[in-house]
């Protein structure tokens, strides 16, 4: 294994998944990248913490009716699943079409969009618009309920143009209206009940009741609309097929996943790729998994310049501490505070601000959060009692016999981390704390705790880094 | 759409009513994970609540038309406090044993909810706990406690005072993959939710094999991960199909009688919360509450989110002294009672 092929590949997992512990890149550099590459393309069936325990172990969980509880839920899938491109990609999509717990106080609709990214995520895009405008959580989040033949609530037809596919500039305040039009009488079943609930909170008598998406074609414009330049009795349908045929969707769509998992800044340079990003999206009749594959295998992706060129979100961070250090991979106490310690961070799962999602970048930090950040990922990466922890350390025993000095502790415990690198600057600073101390001899068995802690200590420090709140 | 089906041609399984209504504190369910029904015919409800409200976490006792008694137990680690708690159960006395997952002890409380003591460490050796999950008087009063990360039946006195055990880990006949819920019949067999061999199983008053029942699937017959189990005088034995949303209900030979999906109609207390908040009331009756959803026949867990009077999480099944079946929900916080109509 080459050392260039590890690095690469812990790169590709940093940005297609949650990052991967020292064993999986082992499994992924035998496979080849493209493999990889094409293996998280095609999930299949994930593995992950099974349903029924954590149904089972969590009441909670099963009714989904917290969002606390539903946050929790989310990161238990995404800390054990065998798919991690599906549950990051799936993250991807809440971001972009952002919907909210706050107006809707219906945690489990907001599940079932998730699971409808989860399923839909790396497929069609045209298919992923049309499942999210009838996905009843949407439909209540952007008042689509309150869209009827003959007065037009203009708030979904709008957020699909600007901020799910096309962006701003590209249509007309008309294409908005006659969008509108074309989406009345798409709405929730029961919807008066549902929306009186969902604005008074109630969870009277039995809890909360799902919701499903009714169609009214006794409350839908079938008149004659012009939409970016085509004529027609459009339903939703069309006026989908029309914005995912458009360019500026195809610029708009690569562009976003571009930004998301490849760097957070996008140059002239970086217009190459997202230009090739495009050509396969029309290529592959709008397929996500196309485009993804286009950037994954680009001579960009695979650059030094894309390395650690992003800032690593709240709950990237939070998921990738854990699923280094291996905690939460069976149903306990404590998943909700996580879920909580991703607020604290700014990134609420199923509570975005606005609309429009986070702002990414460095956004992510201010000096608050930085604290919560470097504290969740330091307090369980040096957790000496979680069993990935554990096997770092017994993995840096087992190669190494006898003393070790500063730099090869540090360059170790980078290693186990996930072939991690850092500046200069901070490898100094690692290799000096360490010097303090001496040497590190973990065959020496009257020495052995102290050294666990020394090794502990290093980890922790690592995660304090700079470097480490990136990707 | 009805969950009632004919047992015989005279004899059919009738829902009758519903206790309960969602609330966090005080009259009402949060998270309920099992019931007991006490001499008295009261109804003790234990409620798991979640994590983050330890004042949720309590025992509900009302009565069978929906009378409300008391409330007793809170969430924590000290005495008559409670984390997971899992089970209850109750003595000849009217005393109650509550089952903590979590702590890895049992408590005991007077028929006032007064506590009077616990016991249980965490471990595998006779007479420790790795997640204590269901609970069962046999006729001599002593306590038996499904040991259910152990993969084992304990046995002990009334006072906490270990006896024997039986079981292992494993899918052959007699041994057990996460067991849960038990019961005993008047001859002292027990009866054993299998959860994870989708199977319940029956041992002899010593632990030894005597039959299982079921099978991975969601034809009649078959279970997915059965929480609860319970028999009545006639030897019915009524199953709490958890993975299913269902109740099944088997002869004594194991062979299908009937199953249920759910009826609930508004409890008591529901129905008084309708009546003070007329607007929701009139949004409710002028709504289709069982909506056509052919698409999630296959997936009864979602189903029994969208559709309310279907059971949902049905964990709990109790019969009482008249043969009334007791159906307890934690999704939907209630109990459906159904009795035979014969």
């Amino acid at each position: 294994m080459s050392t260039s092929d590890l690095k690469l590949i812990a790169h590709l997992m940093r940005r297609a998944g949650f990052g991967a512990t020292r064993q999986e890149l082992k499994e992924f550099v035998s496979k080849g990248y493209e493999s990889v590459v094409e293996d998280l393309l095609h999930p299949g069936d994930p593995e992950n913490l099974p349903d029924d325990l954590i149904r089972r172990y969590h009441p909670d969980h099963s009714e989904l009716r917290f969002l606390y509880s539903a946050a929790g839920y989310w990161l238990y899938r995404m800390i054990t699943t065998s798919n991690p491109l599906e549950e990051k990609l799936t993250l991807f999509w809440h971001g972009l079409f952002a919907t909210g717990y706050s107006k809707l106080n219906q945690a489990r609709s907001l599940l079932n969009q998730i699971d409808m990214f989860r399923v839909n995520g790396l497929g069609n895009f045209s298919e992923i618009l049309l499942q999210l405008s009838k996905d009843p959580a949407m439909l209540l989040w952007l008042d689509n309920n309150d869209n009827h033949k003959g007065a037009i609530n203009e708030n979904f037809g709008r957020e699909l143009l600007e901020l799910f596919s096309m962006g701003i500039g590209n249509y007309s305040e008309q294409d908005i209206k006659e969008a509108s039009r074309a989406f009345t009488g798409w709405t929730l079943g029961n919807v008066d009940y549902m929306a009186m609930r969902a604005s008074k909170d109630s969870i009277w008598p039995y809890g909360r009741i799902a919701w499903h998406f009714e169609y009214r074609p006794d409350d839908h414009d079938n008149g004659e609309k012009t939409f970016l330049g085509e004529t027609g009795n459009f339903n939703g349908e069309q006026i989908i097929d029309l914005i995912a045929k458009d360019e500026a969707t195809a610029r708009f769509v690569s562009t976003r996943l571009f930004q998301f998992f490849a760097a957070d800044t996008v140059g002239e340079k970086e217009q190459e790729t997202i230009e090739s990003m495009m050509k396969s999206y029309f290529d592959s009749n709008y397929e996500i998994r196309s485009v993804l594959r286009t950037l994954f295998n680009s001579s960009y992706f695979k650059s030094e310049k894309a390395r650690y060129s992003r800032i690593k979100g709240p709950v990237e961070q939070i998921v990738g501490a854990i699923h280094l250090a291996g905690s939460y991979s069976t149903p306990t106490i404590g998943i909700e505070e996580v879920a909580q310690q991703a607020f604290y961070m700014g990134q609420g799962l199923l509570e975005p601000p606005t609309v429009e999602g986070w702002h990414e970048g460095e956004e992510w930090i201010d000096s608050g959060a930085l604290v919560e950040r470097t504290n969740f990922a330091s307090s369980e990466v040096g957790n000496l009692d979680s069993p990935g922890v554990r096997t770092m350390i017994q993995n840096i025993c087992t190669n190494n016999g006898g003393s070790m000095s500063p730099e090869t502790v540090v360059d170790k415990c980078l290693d186990m981390l996930g072939a991690f690198d850092v500046s200069e600057k901070t490898l100094s600073a690692l290799v000096g704390h360490v010097s303090r101390s001496g040497n590190i001899d973990l065959n020496d068995n009257d020495e052995f705790e102290n050294s666990e802690n020394r090794l502990a200590e290093v980890f922790r420090l690592i995660t304090a880094s700079p470097d480490f709140q990136r990707a | 759409m009805t969950s009632t089906q004919v047992l015989s041609s005279s004899d059919s399984m009738v829902y009758s009513h519903a206790i309960g209504i969602c609330t966090m504190r005080g009259r009402g369910f949060y998270c309920p994970v099992d019931t007991v029904i006490d001499p008295s015919g009261r109804i003790l409800v234990l409620n798991r609540s979640i994590d983050r409200d330890i004042e949720g976490i309590r025992v509900t006792v009302c009565g069978p038309n929906s009378e409300f008694y008391m409330v007793f137990g809170h969430g924590g680690t000290g005495n008559g406090e409670f984390i997971w708690p899992s089970s209850i159960t109750c003595d000849r006395s009217g005393n109650s044993y509550i089952a903590d997952q979590y702590l890895n002890r049992i408590s005991i409380f007077d028929p006032e909810g007064k506590f009077i003591s616990n016991w249980g460490t965490e471990g595998s050796l006779p007479g420790q706990f790795n997640g204590p999950s269901g609970l069962a008087m046999d006729p001599d009063d002593n306590l038996l406690v499904v040991d259910h990360l152990n993969n084992r039946i304990q046995k002990y006195t009334a006072r906490g005072e270990y006896m024997s055990q039986f079981g292992s880990s494993g899918p052959a006949e007699g041994e057990l993959d996460m067991p849960w819920g038990i019961d005993v019949n008047y001859k002292g067999e027990i009866f054993i939710a299998d959860w994870r061999n989708d199977r319940i199983q029956v041992f002899s008053t010593n632990g030894d094999f005597i039959a299982k029942f079921g099978e991975s699937g969601q034809e009649n017959g078959q279970l997915n991960r059965p929480s609860s189990v319970t028999v009545d005088t006639q030897g019915l034995i009524y199953i709490a199909d958890w993975g299913n949303e269902r109740i099944q209900i088997l002869d004594k030979e194991g062979n299908f009688v009937t199953k249920l999906r759910g009826d609930a109609g508004l409890s008591k207390w529901a129905d008084e919360f309708m009546t003070a908040n007329v607007d929701e009331a009139t949004a409710r009756e002028n709504s289709e509450m069982e909506p056509n959803l052919p698409h999630l026949k296959n997936d009864p867990h979602e189903e029994s989110s969208h559709i309310e009077k279907l059971f949902w999480g049905p964990v709990s099944v109790n019969i009482d002294s008249a043969g009334k079946l007791y159906v307890t929900e934690s999704n939907r916080h209630r109990i459906q009672v159904y009795d035979w109509s014969r």
